[in-house]
C-alpha cells in the first residue's frame, strides 16, 4: 500500500514553461512582438527595469555598471539576471576590454520596441471587420467559455451531463497529461485528475494548454506559431471580434482546438470571425500573477459553499459538476433543486486522501468557493474544521515503513541470540521478538547477516 | 419518461405505507409493568418515510420532486420529503421562521448559518397542544419554503395533527370533564361504548341524552410574573414591538408579504394578552373510569391532553406562595412558562433549557403560579438541598412549608405545601423504615397540584411510571437540559408527562450572555509505548483503565490544573473510574468525592470549593454529573467518561455553564477539556459524545500538544515512574477497572452492593455505542462513483 505514491500535480508558471523550451524555439518566439511583450510583463520588476534601460543600447553593457543601477540586495539582482538569462532575453558577452557584459537579445530588442512603439506588421486578426450581425456581449462569452470548459471537466468526472461535446483532441490531451487513463477501452480519471479538478479554473486552463502544447508537434503543427498566437490572444480585447481570414491552415486548426476548449468563440466552424473569451485573455496573466487575480473567472459566479462547525457542508448550487467535486471528499446527504447537503466525515476525507488529494487542496477548494456569508468570518472556515482535516491527513503519516528481511524458525535460543547480537553489532537490526524468535534486519544488512549465518552453520 | 414512472412508483409506495399507518396496533412497551395506565398511540411511532431516488453519489435526490419557487432567495427554508427542514439563519425572516419551527419540529442541529430541524409525530403533537391549527401549520410552512411542499409532508402533518389536541381532560371543581372546541369530535367519541360507560350523567337528564355542556374558555394567560413594574414591562414590550415593526418595514421589500401576514396571525394567537372567549363543549366523566377513558381515547387516536384549571379548583387549598418582588425572570424563562400557562390553565409538558440557564427558577415560578400543593423530584440529595435553597431564594415561602424527604433528611410533613424528594426515594420498592413508610402514605393520600420533575431525561421509564402512579398530581412539569437519550426512550416522556413545551437555543443564550461562553477542547494524549503494548493485549475493561491511567494524560491533567489555578480559576476534574479518580486526586493532593462519600462530607467539600481560596480544584466522579450547582467553577477537565453518552457530555458541560461575572472582555470565560488517549477506544467515544454539543453549535478544538508542558515539572516524567504506575494499574483488581456503578443515593447501600442498582443500564446509556455503529458502517461502504472507476496503479 505504501508503495503507491502519488505524483503531486505541478502546475508550471509561464516563466518555468518558457525556460524549459530550447533556445532556438525561444529565439523564434521572439520574432513576434506580442510574445516579447508577454514575456516582458512576466519578468521580475528589477529585470524589467534592466530591459528598459538597455532597450536602445545596441551593444553589450558592463555587468558592473548594471549592478550599480539599483541598491537592492545582490540576491535580488542575481535573480533578475538569471531570469533574463534563462529566457534568453539577454546573454553574456565580454566587452572589448575583456570585462563581462550583458547584451540584449537583438530579436527580442527589435520586437519589444515594436510592440511598445508601434509599427511592424499587423497582428493576426487585427483587421477592420464589418459589424457582426450576430455580435456577442461579454456575459454571453463568459457563459459560453464556462460551459465549454465545464464540458471538459464533466467528461473527466464521467458525469453524463453535457459531456457529449468532448471530441478526440481533448481526450488525447487528457490521456497524454495522465489526468485520465484508458481502462477497458474507456478513459477514466487518475489521481492527478482529482487534483486537477480541485484547482481553480485559470490554473486548470493553463495546465491543460501546457499539456496541449506538448502534443502540438506530434500533430504536425508548429509550436512557435501556436504560442505566439496564444500570446496575441491574451492581448486582445474581451467582447471584440477578430478576423480569421488571413490565418494559415495550421493556425486555423489551432483556432478550432481553442474553440473546443472554450478559449475562443466562433459561431460556425467556417465563420471568419472569432471572439476571444476570458479564459484566453487571462491565460498568461492568470497563472503568473498573484493568486488574487486567478479567481477572475470564478468571481462572476459567487461562492456557494457553506461549512458549519458540525462538519456539515451546504452547497448552493445546481451544477452537477460542483456537486461531483464536493462528493470527492464529502458524504452527500440530500440534493434539493438549488442546494446540496453533505457531511465531512473522517471516512470520506480519508477516501479522498487515499486518492492523492491533499488536505491543502480540499481546504483551498472550500475557501475559494466559500459562500458570501462565510466570507464575513475570519477565518473563513471554522478553525475546528480546517484543523481536523489537517489532522486527518497527519493521521495517515503516523506509520513509517522500513524495508527488511525476516529471519525466523530458529532451532534454538542460542542461535537466535547469536544472530540477533550480530545484527545488533553491525547495526542492521530493525526489530526483534525473543518469545517467537523472530528478527528483522534491514535490506542492506541482509547479505552480511546471511553470510555470517552460513559461516556459523559451516563451522 | 423514466422519471415519471419512478414518481408513480413512489406514490404507490407512499400509499401502501399510509395503509400501514391505519391499523390500531398499540405499542406495548414493557409488558411487565402491570400498573401501566398510559400507552402510546400508534401514531407516536410514525415517521415520515418517503423513498426518494438516490443520485449517483448516494444522496437523497429531491430535485425532481420539488419545484423551486421564483422568489426563493427571500424565503428561508427547504423542506425535505423525509421531514428534515433546513433553515437559513441569515435570512431576514429568520426570527419568525425560527419561532415557528421550534413550535412544530425538533431541532436537530443549530450551528451558525444553517439550522436543521425535523418534523416528528411528537413535535407536531406538541405543536397542536399549544394551540396551532393544522391548516396554519401547512400554510405557513408552504409560504416559508423555497420550494414546493412535498405532498408526503402535507399528508404527514394532517395525519399527525388532525386528531391530536382536539380533546382535553380538564379537572374543574374537582370533577373531570372531557372538553373540546369541536362538538363533532366529542360526538364521535361518545359513540364508542367504553366512553359512553365512562360518561357520568346527571340524574335529571334522560338516558341517551346527548346534550353537551357548553362552556367558554378564556384565553387569558394565567401567568402572572413579577415585573419590575407593569408599566415598565409594557413599555419594554411596546418598544420591542415597535422595533420589531420597524424591523419588518425595513426588510419587507425583499420578503414576500404573505410570510408576514400569516406570521402576524399566528403570533396573535400566541399572544396571551388578548382576551378571547372560545366556545367549548364538554361532558363529565366518572373519576374511577379515567384510566379506561384515557386508554380508549389513545386507541381512537384522540389522545387526551391533560390540563389543570387550578384557578377554579376549590377543593385543594391555595398555598401562600409568591415570587419575591425582586425576582425577575429572563425573557426565555418567561416565554417557556407562557407556553405552559397559555390558556389560563396549566398544561403538562417538558421545558428544555441548557444547564445553568435557570431551570430551577422556572420550576419555582410555576409553583408560585399554580399556588397549590407542589411536589418536586430531583436526582440526588444534594440537588434536593439546592431546590430548597432556591425556593427560599426566589419565593416568599416559609421554611415550615417546605418538607424534604431524603434518606438523610426527613422533615415533618404536617402542614407543609412543598415537598422535595428524590426519584429513588419514591420509587423505592423494598422495605422502608417506619418513618419513611408513614411519609409515603401521606404522599399518596395527597392530591398534588403540581409535580416538578427535575432532570427528567435521566429517569428510566419504569421508575418513572412507579413515581407517577404513587403520587397524584394534576399537572406535571418536566425540566431538562438535554432531551436526548441513547435508547430513544425520550418518546415515552412525551406521553408520560406531556409534549415538549419549549426548547431554548444554546448559542443564542450564550450570545446574549445568559450562559457562559465555553471553549471546548479535546486534548490528545499519546499513549506511552509500555501502556499501549499492554493495552493491546488486555480485556476491554482493563483497556479503559489503561487509557485513563496513561501517564501522558496524567501529565496533561496536572499541567492544565496548574495552568488554570495560576489564573485563579476553579477547576473540576471528572472521572468515571474510581480507581483513576482516587489515584489522580491523591497524587495531586486534591479533595475528591464519589458515590460512597457521605452527604455531610460532600457538602463540606463543595462549600470549601466555593468559598475557600486554598481549594481550587476538586475531583469528582459521575455523582456530580447532574444537579451539582457550582457557580464558581469555570474549568472542567474530563479524564474518563462513560462510553459515548452524549447526555453525560452535555450535563458535564452544564456544570460550568452558569454565566460568569465580569469577564465580558474575554472571548471565552469557561473551559471544557476532554482528555483523550490517542489510538484507544476513547477517541471513538469522544467523537460520539461530542455530537450533541456540536449540533448545538459548539465546536471542539483539537489540541495535540500543550504549549509549555515541557517546561513544567510534572509527575511521571521518567520511564521508571511510568513503569511503577503501569505495575500499579496492572495490579488493580477487576472491580477497580470498572466504572463507578451506583449513584450512591440509595439509603444504606454503600460499598457492599455496588453493582446492584446499575444506573447506566437503567438510564439506557449502556448499549449506546452499538446502535450507532451499524449505521455508520453502512455509510462507509458507499463509494464515490468517480472512485469506482479509479483503480489503483
Amino acid at each position: 500500500m505504501a508503495a503507491i505514491s502519488y505524483r503531486k500535480l505541478v502546475c508550471k508558471d509561464l516563466h518555468s514553461y518558457l525556460r524549459s523550451l530550447p533556445p532556438s524555439v525561444l529565439d523564434k518566439l521572439y520574432h513576434h512582438p506580442a510574445t516579447c511583450l508577454a514575456v516582458y510583463r512576466d519578468l521580475p520588476e528589477l529585470a524589467r527595469h534592466y530591459v528598459m534601460r538597455i532597450l536602445f543600447v545596441e551593444q553589450a553593457v558592463a555587468q558592473a555598471v548594471v549592478k550599480q543601477w539599483s541598491i537592492t540586495s545582490s540576491e535580488e539582482q542575481l535573480e533578475a539576471a538569471v531570469a533574463l538569462m534563462e529566457l534568453r532575453v539577454w546573454y553574456e558577452q565580454p566587452l572589448p576590454g575583456g570585462m563581462p557584459g550583458w547584451l540584449l537579445n537583438p530579436i527580442f530588442r527589435k520586437n519589444l520596441s515594436t510592440s511598445l512603439l508601434g509599427g511592424g506588421s499587423p497582428w493576426i486578426g487585427n483587421k477592420n471587420l464589418t459589424p457582426d450581425k450576430y455580435a456577442k456581449d461579454i456575459p454571453f462569452l463568459d457563459k459560453y467559455a464556462l460551459e465549454r470548459w465545464e464540458c471538459v471537466l464533466h467528461f473527466m468526472v464521467g458525469s453524463n451531463e453535457g459531456s457529449d461535446g468532448v471530441n478526440k483532441d481533448i481526450t488525447d490531451i487528457l490521456l497524454h497529461s495522465k489526468l485520465m487513463r484508458v481502462d477497458d477501452g474507456e478513459p477514466s480519471i487518475t489521481a492527478e485528475g482529482f487534483q486537477f479538478l480541485l484547482m481553480d479554473t485559470s490554473s486548470q486552463v493553463w495546465f491543460f494548454l501546457l499539456q496541449y502544447l506538448d502534443t502540438v508537434q506530434t500533430r504536425g503543427m508548429d509550436l512557435v506559431e501556436c504560442l505566439s498566437f496564444l500570446f496575441q490572444l491574451s492581448f486582445s480585447t474581451l467582447g471584440k471580434d477578430y478576423s480569421a481570414e488571413d490565418m494559415n491552415e495550421n493556425q486555423l486548426r489551432f483556432l478550432q482546438h481553442l474553440r473546443e476548449f472554450g478559449l475562443v468563440y466562433q459561431r460556425k466552424r467556417k465563420s471568419h470571425r472569432y471572439y476571444p473569451t476570458r479564459l484566453a485573455i487571462n491565460i498568461v496573466s492568470g497563472v503568473s500573477k498573484a493568486t488574487a487575480a486567478t479567481a477572475k473567472l470564478d468571481t462572476h459566479r459567487p461562492g456557494f459553499i457553506m461549512v458549519e462547525t458540525n462538519y456539515r457542508i451546504y452547497a448552493y448550487t445546481d451544477s452537477p459538476l460542483q456537486v461531483a467535486l464536493l462528493a470527492l471528499f464529502c458524504e452527500m446527504l440530500y440534493r434539493f433543486p438549488n442546494l446540496a447537503v453533505a457531511n465531512l466525515t473522517r471516512a470520506s476525507v480519508r477516501a479522498a486522501m487515499s486518492r492523492g488529494i491533499t488536505a491543502e487542496q480540499i481546504l483551498h477548494f472550500l475557501v475559494s468557493h466559500a459562500h458570501p456569508e462565510m466570507m464575513k468570518n475570519t477565518p473563513i472556515l471554522p478553525a475546528t474544521i480546517s484543523d481536523q482535516i489537517k489532522l486527518w491527513e497527519l493521521e495517515r503519516d503516523r506509520i513509517r515503513f522500513t524495508d527488511g528481511v525476516m529471519y525466523n524458525q530458529f532451532l534454538s535460543q542460542a542461535d537466535f541470540e547469536l544472530l540477533r547480537n550480530y545484527a545488533k553489532d553491525i547495526d542492521v537490526l530493525v526489530w526483534e521478538m525473543p518469545e517467537k524468535r523472530v528478527i528483522i534486519v534491514t535490506k542492506t544488512g541482509h547479505d552480511d547477516v546471511k553470510k555470517f549465518w552460513k559461516r556459523q552453520r559451516a563451522s | 419518461m423514466a422519471g415519471s414512472k419512478r414518481d408513480k412508483k413512489d406514490k404507490e409506495d407512499k400509499k401502501s405505507k399510509k395503509a400501514k399507518y391505519e391499523p390500531e396496533v398499540i405499542e406495548e412497551d414493557e409488558a411487565d409493568d402491570a400498573s401501566d395506565a398510559k400507552e402510546l398511540p400508534a401514531s407516536a411511532t410514525r415517521e415520515v418515510a418517503e423513498a426518494a431516488p438516490e443520485d449517483e453519489f448516494g444522496a437523497q435526490d429531491y430535485r425532481k420532486t420539488l419545484e423551486l419557487k421564483g422568489d426563493h432567495t427571500s424565503r428561508p427554508l427547504w423542506v425535505a420529503p423525509n421531514g428534515h427542514i433546513f433553515l437559513e439563519s441569515f435570512s431576514p425572516v429568520y426570527r419568525h421562521a425560527h419561532d415557528f419551527l421550534i413550535a412544530i419540529s425538533e431541532p436537530v442541529c443549530r450551528p451558525i448559518n444553517i439550522h436543521e430541524y425535523k418534523l416528528t409525530a411528537y413535535s407536531l403533537y406538541a405543536a397542536v397542544s399549544v394551540g396551532l391549527q393544522t391548516n396554519d401549520i401547512i400554510e405557513y410552512l408552504r409560504r416559508l419554503s423555497k420550494t414546493s411542499l412535498p405532498s408526503g409532508i402535507v399528508d404527514f402533518i394532517k395525519l399527525c395533527t388532525l386528531s391530536y389536541g382536539k380533546v382535553k381532560l380538564v379537572l374543574k371543581h374537582n370533577r373531570y370533564f372531557v372538553e373540546s372546541q369541536y362538538p363533532d369530535v366529542l360526538q364521535k367519541l361518545l359513540k364508542d361504548p367504553y366512553i359512553q360507560q365512562a360518561r357520568k350523567r346527571e340524574l335529571d337528564e334522560g338516558a341517551g341524552n346527548d346534550t353537551l355542556i357548553a362552556g367558554e374558555l378564556s384565553n387569558k394567560s394565567a401567568l402572572q410574573l413579577n415585573k419590575p413594574s407593569n408599566t415598565a414591562a409594557d413599555q419594554q414590550a411596546g418598544t420591542s414591538a415597535a422595533a420589531e415593526s420597524a424591523d419588518n418595514g425595513e426588510v419587507k421589500e425583499d420578503v414576500p408579504d404573505d410570510i408576514f401576514e400569516l406570521y402576524d396571525k399566528i403570533d396573535k394567537e400566541d399572544d396571551d394578552d388578548e382576551e378571547a372567549q372560545l366556545k367549548t363543549v364538554s361532558f363529565e366523566v366518572n373519576q374511577d373510569s379515567i384510566e379506561v377513558l384515557q386508554k380508549r381515547c389513545i386507541e381512537l387516536e384522540h389522545p387526551l391532553l391533560a390540563e389543570y384549571d387550578f384557578r377554579n379548583d376549590t377543593v385543594n387549598p391555595d398555598v401562600n406562595l409568591d415570587l419575591k418582588p425582586s425576582t425577575v425572570l429572563r425573557p426565555y424563562q418567561e416565554k417557556s412558562l407562557r407556553k405552559m400557562f397559555g390558556n389560563g390553565r396549566a398544561r403538562s409538558g417538558v421545558i428544555v433549557l441548557p444547564c445553568g440557564a435557570g431551570k430551577t427558577l422556572v420550576g419555582v415560578t410555576a409553583a408560585c403560579t399554580v399556588r397549590k400543593r407542589c411536589i418536586c423530584l430531583a436526582t440526588s440529595g444534594v440537588a434536593v438541598e439546592q431546590w430548597r435553597s432556591q425556593f427560599k431564594m426566589w419565593s416568599t415561602v416559609d421554611d415550615s412549608l417546605i418538607c424534604r424527604f431524603t434518606s438523610d433528611a426527613k422533615d415533618k410533613p404536617m402542614g407543609c405545601a412543598i415537598c422535595i424528594s428524590t426519584y429513588s426515594m419514591l420509587a423505592h420498592s423494598t422495605k422502608r423504615s417506619w418513618e419513611a413508610e408513614r411519609m409515603m402514605e401521606w404522599l399518596q393520600n395527597q392530591e398534588w397540584g403540581l409535580m416538578v420533575l427535575d432532570e427528567v431525561q435521566t429517569i428510566p421509564a419504569k421508575m418513572f411510571r412507579r413515581v407517577l402512579t404513587t403520587v397524584n398530581a394534576h399537572c406535571k412539569l418536566g425540566l431538562t437540559a438535554t432531551l436526548v437519550r441513547e435508547d430513544d426512550k425520550i418518546a415515552d416522556l412525551n406521553f408520560l408527562i406531556g409534549p415538549k413545551l419549549y426548547e431554548a437555543n444554546w448559542m443564542e443564550l450564550q450570545n446574549l450572555g445568559y450562559i457562559a461562553r465555553v471553549q471546548c477542547a479535546e486534548v490528545w494524549c499519546p499513549m506511552t509505548p509500555e501502556f499501549y503494548s499492554e493495552y493491546l493485549v488486555m480485556k476491554s475493561q482493563r483497556k479503559l483503565l489503561l487509557s485513563t491511567m496513561n501517564p501522558n494524560k496524567f501529565r496533561a491533567c496536572q499541567f492544565l490544573i496548574r495552568y488554570h489555578e495560576r489564573r485563579n480559576d476553579k477547576v473540576i476534574v471528572f472521572s468515571d473510574n474510581v480507581f483513576a479518580l482516587k489515584h489522580y486526586a491523591v497524587k495531586l493532593n486534591k479533595p475528591y468525592l464519589y458515590g460512597p462519600t457521605s452527604q455531610g462530607e460532600r457538602l463540606q467539600i463543595l462549600q470549601n470549593f466555593q468559598h475557600n481560596p486554598k481549594v481550587n480544584t476538586i475531583f469528582v466522579s459521575k455523582v456530580a454529573d447532574t444537579s451539582f450547582d457550582l457557580p464558581e467553577a469555570n474549568v472542567l477537565i474530563q479524564i474518563s467518561a462513560h462510553g459515548g453518552s452524549r447526555r453525560q457530555e452535555a450535563q458535564r458541560l452544564g456544570r460550568i455553564l452558569r454565566a460568569k461575572k465580569g469577564s465580558a472582555a474575554e472571548e471565552y470565560n469557561a473551559y471544557f477539556y476532554s482528555l483523550v488517549s490517542q489510538d484507544t477506544n476513547e477517541m471513538a467515544f469522544s467523537l460520539k459524545r461530542q455530537r450533541f454539543l456540536v449540533n448545538q453549535g459548539y465546536s471542539y478544538k483539537v489540541i495535540t500538544k500543550l504549549d509549555g508542558m515541557e517546561k513544567e515539572d510534572l509527575y511521571y516524567r521518567s520511564r521508571e515512574e511510568q513503569m511503577t504506575l503501569l505495575h500499579k494499574v496492572l495490579a488493580a483488581s477487576d472491580e477497580d477497572a470498572e466504572e463507578e456503578r451506583l449513584m450512591g443515593e440509595m439509603p444504606g447501600k454503600f460499598l457492599s452492593n455496588r453493582r446492584v442498582g446499575n444506573m447506566q443500564s437503567l438510564s439506557g446509556a449502556d448499549d449506546a455505542i452499538y446502535m450507532e455503529y451499524s449505521k455508520n458502517k453502512k455509510r462507509t461502504d458507499h463509494v464515490h462513483p468517480l472512485f469506482k472507476k479509479f483503480k489503483k496503479m
